[in-house]
């Protein structure tokens, strides 16, 4: 039997990208919150290392065991045999996948929030994908204008406005949604090679600019600034430079003592009474079972284990699962669809050091930025360069036919073009559609018993495959305008499992289509809440965590502004 | 990020290891084999050793442009990976190490290690298909070009082949440069004890 514990306000499950933030302003509105996270908190002295093997080959930060043990099977169709996805980076630590994210921290599109309805309005019914559920969001922009504002000063964003209020600046993104003020830290400084990507964008009568990031690029709130030297991807800062929660909003709030952090418990179950209330969640910690009594729960955990705690969470009112008695839990799930072009050059690139998020980037083939009349599909993609390459991966380059896998000539190659390969990340608008979704596992097991997660891709989605061959090749004319003599282009394949995992909780005010409300509150369970990019119901072509972190202020301002009805 | 570590792995055979590699550089293959036998806490018998030490000496030979996957301590690299983080591809490994002898015996007539440079090169164009072949490939080349941290890298000769610079603790704007020469910074991001 489960100890019973102290109650408290609010229960907030997961302390990664989207608890960590929500935590803040619930602390410094005097709620009591208990933070329970899976994992705890990692030292960057001990946890932390500018290291290859480290970070990347073994990936010994970004691969918790426990959620390793957890990591969702993948199936294209429901006849097919699903199987282990193998590794995920989703994450068990205070800061949870914002200890080792690439920190690019984008606002969506005020289309994002609109593609449905602003689709059909340019270019018909007909625009919508074939067999998609997507609706348009229950907010605009505009509505989560002040949020996006209010991480980018809590967590730190380092960058350059396009628009100000409908002031447009060329030196920022010119393409964005309109923003009440500037970045709070200027744009992570350019590299040789993004200045010259830049000179070549603009050559072609492009638009690029330096990207956002939860990077400081300069000291802020006594945090230290980037050293650039290489080691970001997949790894922690050692420097304390990468904004992750754990390091932001997660200590602001422990400051206010309103926040109890629960850390090495393992949520296993959330309790409903007969009413359909929650009443709190049941958590293993050192394998004693603990019932943490809550007014209100907030799940924050990653995409998949959002759908599969709700899909686990059975009870009399709910017998198909928490808040699941519309069908509509793990549904509208999406992975985002990306690529990369990879070019090599006639000259050293020396793009060893700095950081995936510095970076160039152009926006003139993403979202609804051209026009569409005729290509067949919607949505597009964002083109980003940037730095950052490792020593072992430069040398596994490929040799483009100029050179064997082996022997004195292919030391010759590498000796002379390891250091003038680029790599870039292209981000695809995608969408939720009918036959892809997550539901739990018949076979697949954690080591407590219980199913993983499992995902059903659907398959090839023809309006996401067009948009990122279109833009794989305005990728390419962009790396020949900057001299590139090779270029490789993957074939655009959507994702299995996905780090950008999206959907399963979609936030919308129709109940018969969605779990959550337009303030991230069940449309079943009226005190519980579900934070993260779970909640989205379209990707945007860029990075998900500002939107899911805006999103997750918004959700925990709107409980503490109705904390009477909401707890009831 | 100087010598802030070395608690991560605890490897029984490292001393011995390292010494076996410091005493390798620049000599020839068979002084290379006498030098490359793996400690007994290693994955690999000293004849498939051998076979790996004939092998990534023609993946990467010594040549004009410097040191080879041999002297580069390589081998310590896999046979200590495979001992340790990557034990459960152990069996499969030597198996594909086996396989590999037994090509070398049918086509060549002899077991890898007692070919001719020449023939042990037709042998590798031979399995070049073969995951054996690109899952050997791609440890040979972690070795070569990890941090010497790991036992490979020695006097950091595989970031000197693909010119890398090496982690520094901090990088000016001048380090990043397009097209210029960044002066190497040969420390491990270990401390100094790890290679310098």
């Amino acid at each position: 039997m489960a100890t019973k514990l102290k109650p408290v306000d609010v229960a907030v499950i997961g302390l990664g990208a989207a608890g960590g933030v929500a935590v803040l302003p619930l602390a410094r509105a005097g709620l009591k919150v208990a933070g329970i996270e899976a994992g705890t908190w990692m030292d960057p002295h001990r946890d932390f290392h500018a290291d290859e093997v480290y970070n990347n080959v073994r990936r010994l930060v970004s691969s918790s065991p426990k959620a390793q043990r957890e990591c969702p099977t993948v199936r294209a169709t429901p006849s097919d045999q699903a199987r282990s996805a193998g590794v995920h980076p989703m994450m068990n630590a205070i800061g949870g996948t914002s200890i080792h994210y690439w920190a690019q921290s984008w606002r969506l599109k005020p289309w994002d929030f609109r593609t449905r309805s602003e689709s059909i309005r340019r270019y018909g019914p007909g625009s919508i994908p074939a067999g998609s559920t997507l609706e348009d969001w229950p907010l605009t922009y505009d509505d989560l204008e002040p949020y996006y504002d209010i991480i980018e000063q809590e967590v730190g964003v380092s960058g350059k406005a396009g628009n100000i209020q409908g002031r447009i600046d060329s030196s920022g993104n010119v393409f964005e949604g309109p923003r009440q003020r500037e970045y709070p830290m200027p744009p992570l400084r350019g590299a040789g090679f993004t200045d010259h990507m830049m000179d070549a964008a603009r050559q072609l009568g492009w638009k690029p600019f330096r990207p956002p990031a939860a990077i400081n690029s300069q000291t802020y709130r006594g945090r230290a600034s980037c050293v650039f030297h290489g080691y970001c991807s997949a790894g922690g800062c050692h420097v304390g430079a990468k904004n992750s929660t754990a390091t932001t909003t997660i200590p602001d709030a422990v400051r206010t003592k309103n926040l109890t952090i629960f850390d090495k418990a393992q949520v296993t179950r959330i309790i409903d009474d007969s009413n359909g209330r929650v009443t709190g969640v049941n958590y293993i910690r050192d394998r004693k079972e603990y019932f943490q009594p809550a007014k209100i729960v907030l799940l924050a955990g990653y995409t998949y284990e959002n759908s599969r705690l709700l899909l686990l969470s059975k009870s009399k009112a709910y017998p198909n699962g928490l808040s699941n008695n519309h069908g509509q839990v793990g549904r509208h799930y999406f992975g985002h669809w990306t690529s990369n072009v990879s070019a090599l050059f006639p000259y050293d690139l020396n793009v060893w050091y700095g950081l995936p998020a510095q970076g160039a980037t152009v926006d003139e083939w993403a979202d609804d930025s051209f026009d569409h009349a005729g290509l067949g599909f919607i949505g597009g993609a964002s083109l980003h360069v940037y730095t950052e390459r490792h020593p072992i991966d430069a040398a596994a380059m490929n040799t483009y036919g100029r050179a064997p896998l082996f022997g004195s000539a292919w030391k010759k190659f590498v000796h002379e073009n390891a250091g003038r390969v680029a790599s870039t990340y292209l981000q695809t608008n995608t969408f939720p559609y009918e036959t892809t979704f997550l539901d739990l596992d018949t076979e697949v097991r954690d080591p407590l018993g219980d199913p993983v997660c499992r995902i059903t891709s659907g398959g090839v989605r023809q309006n996401e495959q067009r948009a990122l061959q279109h833009a794989q090749s305005k990728m390419e004319e962009w790396f020949r305008a900057a001299g590139a003599i090779e270029i490789t282009k993957p074939p655009a394949i959507g994702p299995g499992i996905s780090t950008h995992a999206a959907g399963g909780t979609r936030m919308g005010d129709n109940l018969e289509t969605n779990v959550v409300d337009r303030w991230g509150f069940s449309h079943e369970a009226p005190n519980l809440g579900v934070l993260g990019a779970s909640v989205m119901g379209s990707s945007g072509a860029r990075n998900p965590t500002l939107t899911l972190q805006a999103l997750a202020w918004r959700t925990a301002e709107y409980l503490v502004k109705n904390w009477k009805s909401l707890a009831g | 990020m100087i010598d802030r570590m070395n608690r991560k792995e605890k490897n029984p055979g490292e001393v011995s290891r390292r010494a076996v590699i410091q005493s390798a550089a620049f000599v020839p293959l068979a002084a290379l084999l006498a030098s490359a036998q793996p400690t007994p806490q290693a994955a690999l018998s000293p004849a498939q050793m051998k076979t790996l030490v004939a092998f990534i000496d023609r993946l990467i030979p010594h040549d004009e442009l410097g040191p080879g996957a041999v002297e580069s301590g390589a081998q310590i690299y896999i046979d200590r990976v495979l001992a340790g983080p990557n034990a459960n591809e152990k069996a499969s490994f030597i198996q594909g190490l086996d396989a590999l002898d037994a090509l070398a015996q049918r086509v060549q007539g002899a077991p890898l290690a007692e070919l001719s440079a020449e023939k042990r090169d037709q042998v590798l164009d031979a399995m070049i298909d073969t995951p054996f072949f690109n899952r050997a490939r791609r440890l040979t080349l972690e070795g070569m070009f990890s941090d010497p941290y790991y036992g490979g890298n020695k006097n950091f000769a595989g970031w000197d082949l693909i010119r890398y610079p090496g982690p520094r603790p901090a990088v000016a704007a001048e380090d990043q440069a397009l097209n210029v020469d960044v002066k190497p910074y040969r420390v491990s991001a270990y401390g100094i004890k790890y290679g310098h």
